[in-house]
C-alpha cells in the first residue's frame, strides 16, 4: 500500500512538474503534440546556423524576449541533439511519410539558405519539410485562424518563419491570447491568457516583468514557438561623422538621438553635408505606421516625449514640457512646451494634439502599440463608432492636456515617445482613412530638427536645419538622403563611394563588405528583434 | 498607303483597350491587393479598418467596374492616383519620364549608330581579323548580363578611378542640365553595350545577305564604285531588319531598363514600374503598361511604313 501511495505521489509530482505540457496530440494535428514540437527544437543547430548562414551577425535565442533585464533564467535552451529529437518523435508516433509545409516572407538569399539548412536538419531526424515564399496577401495567409479555437485550421502551412521587432515587450506575446488572429498558430490556453492579462494590467514594471518572464517560460516549456536567433541591427557610420557623444539606440524606433548635435567634416566648400539613405521613393510615409524606421521621418518629426535609447523609459519631455501619470496609471497629463512651432513658423497648439489623437484612432495602419494606448482612452470606442463627436477622455486647459484611460496601459508613456502630432491645418477635408494619400506627404511640414528642402522622389531628398527647433539649430548644414526602401540594395556601393555617413542595416552580406571599408565604422545594436519558427497547432 | 495608315491607326484603339484589359485581369488574379502590401505581415490590423481602407480606395468594387473607372479616366486624360501614396500619376510621369527618356534615348541612339556601323564593317571585311574581333566582342556584349557590366563599370570608373559618380541622376548642387551628364555616361554606355551588340549582329548578317543578292552583282557589273554599291544599294536594303529591331526596342523608352536603373539608382519609369507591380498599385502599372502598348502598336505601324519607304519591293495593304 505504501509503495502504491509513493508511486501515486511520484506520478502526481511528475504531472505537476510538467505543468501544462501534455505529452500527446491534442487534436488531429500532430504538431499539437509537445513532443513533436520539442523534437523540432532539438533538431535545429542554432549555433551552426548563426556561425555559417548568418555569418556570426546574430545572437542565439532561447526565448522570445531579448537578452537583458527581461530574460528568464529558467528557459530550456533545447541544445542541438538529433538523437533526442528522434527519440521524442518515436514516442510521439511520428508518421515519417508526413510532409510539413514551411512558409516565410523574406525573399533574400540568407533566408533561402536558412530554409535549405532547416530542411536538411529536420530530414536528419526523420521529418520531411517543404518550404515556399509567401506572396500576395501575406498577412492574411499567416494570421488567419478559425472562429472556434478548437476548429479546423484555415491555413495549410505547418511551420512559419518570421520575426517580431518589438517596441513594447508585450508585443511578443499579446497575439498568443485565445481567439487573437496571429501567426503563432497557438489556439490558446486559460493559463497563458491569464499571464498575458497580467502583463498588460499593471504600471508597475516589476509586476509586468515577472508576468512577461512567466509567459516566455510557458512558451519555452511547451515549445509553442521556436526562437532561433536575435537579429542585430548595425549602425553604419563614416569617419567623417561625429555624434559628439550622443548615444546609439534602437534605430528601428524613435529615441533621444539628438541629431542636432551631430557634426560632419566640412567639404571643400566648407559646407557640412551628411549623406544617408532611406529617403522616400514616391512619398513620405506618415509617421504613425512604422515608428522611427525611416531616418527621414526621425529628422522631420518631434514627439510628445523623448525615449531613452533602448526604449527603457522616458528621457525627457519633447513637445510636452512636462508629463505626469496618476498613481492608478489611468490619467496622464501633458503640459505643452512654450514656443514650439511647426516648420512653417506656426505655433504647435493643443488643438493640433487633440485633433491628431482623434485622427490617429481612425487611421487604418496605426501602429499596434499606439492603437492599444489610444483605444484605451475613455470614450475612444464611442468616437471611433461615430456615436460621439470627440473623445470624452481628453480635456484641455490652457497648455495642459489631460487624458483619462478606461483601462491601464503599461505602455502609455512609451507610446507618447513614439507619437507626435501633425499640423491640423494641412488636413482640412482629408478623410483619416486616406491620411497617407493626402498631398501633404509630398513635402511634409514637421516639428523636428530638420525640414525637407527638396524631394526628388526616387533620387534624393535634401534636408536642412529647422531654425525654430526647440532644442536648437542643428550643426550639420544639409543632409542628403538617397532614395531607398527598407534594406537598401545600394547602400554598400554608396558607402564605398563615400556617399554614406550614416545608415542602419541588418543585411548579413552588406556587413561582410562594409567591414572591409576602413573609413566606415560598424556598431552592433542589440534590439528586440527575434527570428522564430511559428508552429500551427490548430486541428487539421 | 494613306488608307492603310488610317486603318492601322483605327485598329490601335481597340487593340490597346483589349491588351490593357488583359493586363488588368492578369494583375487582379494575382494574390493580394495594394492594401495587403501596405501592411507588415506580422502585425494584425483591425479587419474592419482594412475594409474601410479598401472601400475608400475603391478596391472592393467588382473588377469590371474598377477597370471601367480607370479606362474612362484615362480616356479623359486623367491617369488617377497611386493607391499607396495618393500621388497623381501624371506628376509621377512628369518626374520619371524625362529620366527614362534621357537614359534609354541616349543608349538607343548610341547603339543604333555604333551597331550599324560596326556590323557593316564586319560584313564588308568578312573573315578578316576585324570581323573576328567584332564578332567576339558582339557575342560577349550579347552574352554578359547588364548588371555585371554595370557593377564592373562602377568598380572601375567610380570606385577605383573616381572619374564618374557611382549612381543617381541629380543632386541639389546641380544648377544646369549639363551638371548631371557625368551621371548619365555610365548607365547609358552600359545599357548601350548590349543593345549595340544586338544591332551589330543583325546589321552584319543583314548586310551579308544583301551583298549576296543579284542586284548587288548587277550594280557592280554596271561599273559603280564599290563604296556606292555597298552603301547605297547594300546598306539600304540591309537596314530593313535593323530598323525592325530598333523599332521594337523603342518601348524601353517608356518602360526603361529595369536592371540598369536599379544598378545605377536611376529614378526612371523602370524602377517605378517594378515597385508598382510589387505593391500591386494597379493605376501606376496600368498607366505605364498602356503607354508601352500604345508605343509598341504605333512603332509597329511606323516600321511597316518605313520598311515600305526603304524597300520598294514592299507594298502596304497588299
Amino acid at each position: 500500500m505504501r509503495m502504491l501511495k509513493a508511486t501515486a505521489v511520484a506520478l502526481l509530482l511528475q504531472t505537476a512538474l510538467m505543468g501544462t505540457v501534455y505529452a500527446q496530440a491534442l487534436n488531429g494535428n500532430p504538431m499539437s503534440d509537445v513532443r513533436v514540437r520539442q523534437a523540432i527544437a532539438y533538431a535545429i543547430d542554432k549555433d551552426t546556423i548563426i556561425a555559417t548562414v548568418l555569418g556570426g551577425y546574430a545572437v542565439r535565442a532561447d526565448g522570445l524576449l531579448p537578452n537583458g533585464p527581461f530574460k528568464s533564467p529558467n528557459l530550456d535552451p533545447y541544445p542541438f541533439n538529433p538523437d533526442k529529437a528522434r527519440e521524442l518523435l518515436k514516442q510521439a508516433g511520428w508518421d515519417s511519410s508526413r510532409t510539413l509545409e514551411m512558409v516565410f516572407y523574406y525573399d533574400d538569399q540568407v533566408t533561402a539558405n536558412l530554409m535549405t539548412v532547416l530542411q536538411a536538419e529536420l530530414a536528419d531526424v526523420g521529418i520531411t519539410m517543404n518550404y515556399h515564399l509567401l506572396v500576395g496577401d501575406v498577412a492574411k495567409t499567416l494570421n488567419s485562424i478559425p472562429d472556434d479555437p478548437k476548429g479546423k485550421s484555415v491555413v495549410t502551412w505547418d511551420l512559419g518563419y518570421g520575426a517580431r521587432a518589438a517596441i513594447a515587450m508585450q508585443e511578443y506575446f499579446n497575439d498568443y491570447a485565445t481567439g487573437k488572429a496571429s501567426a503563432d498558430g497557438f489556439p490558446g490556453s486559460p493559463e497563458l491568457d491569464g499571464l498575458i492579462a497580467d502583463s498588460n494590467s499593471s504600471t508597475d514594471p516589476e509586476v509586468t516583468k515577472k508576468a512577461l518572464m512567466s509567459i516566455d517560460e510557458y512558451i519555452n516549456k511547451n515549445a509553442l514557438t521556436i526562437p532561433l536567433y536575435y537579429q542585430q541591427l548595425y549602425a553604419v557610420e563614416s569617419n567623417r561623422l561625429n555624434r559628439n557623444g550622443e548615444p546609439h539606440g534602437n534605430d528601428q524606433f524613435n529615441y533621444d538621438w539628438n541629431i542636432q548635435n551631430w557634426t560632419v567634416e566640412p567639404d571643400a566648400d566648407g559646407k557640412k553635408v551628411m549623406y544617408t539613405n532611406a529617403a522616400p521613393v514616391d512619398y513620405f510615409e506618415e509617421p504613425w505606421v512604422n515608428l522611427g524606421l525611416w531616418a527621414g521621418n526621425k529628422m522631420i518629426w518631434a514627439h510628445m516625449l523623448s525615449a531613452k535609447p533602448f526604449m527603457d523609459g522616458v528621457a525627457e519631455g519633447d513637445l510636452a514640457d512636462t508629463y505626469k501619470v496618476s498613481d492608478d496609471g489611468k490619467t496622464v497629463t501633458f503640459t505643452m512646451r512654450d514656443g514650439t512651432t511647426w516648420q512653417d513658423g506656426e505655433p504647435i497648439t493643443t488643438d493640433d494634439v487633440v485633433w491628431s489623437l482623434e485622427t490617429a484612432l481612425k487611421v487604418p495602419t496605426l501602429h499596434g502599440v499606439l492603437a492599444n494606448t489610444f483605444n484605451s482612452i475613455e470614450g475612444a470606442a464611442d468616437f471611433v463608432a461615430g456615436t460621439a463627436p470627440h473623445i470624452s477622455g481628453i480635456s484641455v486647459d490652457g497648455k495642459t492636456i489631460t487624458i483619462k484611460f478606461a483601462k491601464v496601459d503599461p505602455n502609455v508613456l512609451l507610446s507618447f515617445t513614439q507619437w507626435g502630432p501633425l499640423p491640423k491645418k494641412y488636413f482640412e477635408g482629408v478623410d483619416p482613412t486616406l491620411l497617407q494619400q493626402a498631398p501633404f506627404w509630398q513635402k511634409p511640414v514637421g516639428s523636428g530638427p530638420f525640414m525637407v528642402e527638396e524631394a526628388k522622389f526616387g533620387d534624393f531628398t535634401s534636408f536642412v536645419p529647422f531654425d525654430g527647433y526647440w532644442k536648437g539649430k542643428a550643426k550639420i548644414d544639409q543632409i542628403i538622403a538617397w532614395a531607398s526602401g527598407d534594406g537598401d540594395a545600394n547602400m554598400v556601393k554608396n558607402a564605398a563611394a563615400h556617399r554614406i555617413d550614416f545608415a542602419i542595416t541588418k543585411a548579413v552580406n552588406d556587413l561582410e563588405t562594409l567591414k572591409t571599408l576602413d573609413f566606415m565604422k560598424l556598431t552592433p545594436l542589440d534590439i528586440p528583434y527575434t527570428r522564430m519558427i511559428w508552429i500551427n497547432q490548430y486541428d487539421k | 498607303m494613306l488608307t492603310y495608315i488610317i486603318r492601322r491607326i483605327l485598329i490601335i484603339v481597340p487593340m490597346a483597350v483589349a491588351v490593357s484589359f488583359l493586363i488588368y485581369l492578369g494583375l487582379d488574379l494575382t494574390p493580394g491587393d495594394a492594401v495587403s502590401h501596405m501592411l507588415d505581415p506580422t502585425r494584425t490590423v483591425d479587419p474592419e479598418k482594412l475594409a474601410e481602407l479598401r472601400h475608400a480606395l475603391g478596391l472592393d468594387s467588382p473588377l469590371i467596374v474598377r477597370y471601367w473607372i480607370w479606362l474612362t479616366g484615362v480616356l479623359q486624360g486623367h491617369f488617377g492616383y497611386t493607391l499607396t501614396g495618393g500621388v497623381p500619376i501624371s506628376s509621377l510621369l512628369v518626374d520619371r519620364l524625362p529620366a527614362t527618356l534621357e537614359l534609354s534615348g541616349t543608349a538607343l541612339i548610341l547603339s543604333t549608330i555604333l551597331g550599324s556601323i560596326l556590323g557593316t564593317i564586319s560584313a564588308l571585311r568578312r573573315g578578316s581579323a576585324t570581323d573576328n574581333v567584332l564578332t567576339v566582342v558582339g557575342m560577349i556584349g550579347v552574352s554578359i548580363p547588364e548588371f555585371f557590366f554595370g557593377l564592373v563599370a562602377i568598380v572601375v570608373f567610380a570606385l577605383n578611378l573616381n572619374w564618374l559618380p557611382v549612381g543617381g541622376r541629380l543632386l541639389p548642387s546641380y544648377d544646369s542640365y549639363w551638371d548631371h551628364i557625368p551621371n548619365l555616361i555610365m548607365p547609358a554606355l552600359v545599357l548601350s553595350i548590349m543593345m549595340t551588340a544586338g544591332v551589330m549582329r543583325y546589321a552584319r548578317s543583314s548586310m551579308l545577305d544583301a551583298l549576296s543578292r543579284e542586284f548587288i552583282k548587277t550594280a557592280r557589273s554596271k561599273g559603280l564604285p564599290e563604296w556606292r554599291v555597298n552603301l547605297l544599294h547594300g546598306f539600304r536594303v540591309a537596314l530593313t531588319p535593323v530598323i525592325v529591331l530598333v523599332g521594337f526596342r523603342l518601348p524601353i523608352l517608356i518602360g526603361g531598363s529595369v536592371i540598369v536603373e536599379q544598378v545605377f539608382q536611376w529614378p526612371g519609369l523602370g524602377n517605378l514600374f517594378v515597385s508598382a507591380v510589387r505593391n500591386k498599385d494597379l493605376p501606376v502599372v496600368m498607366t505605364i503598361a498602356l503607354l508601352s502598348v500604345v508605343l509598341v502598336l504605333t512603332v509597329s505601324l511606323i516600321i511597316d511604313v518605313l520598311t515600305a519607304v526603304i524597300d520598294p519591293r514592299v507594298r502596304l495593304g497588299a
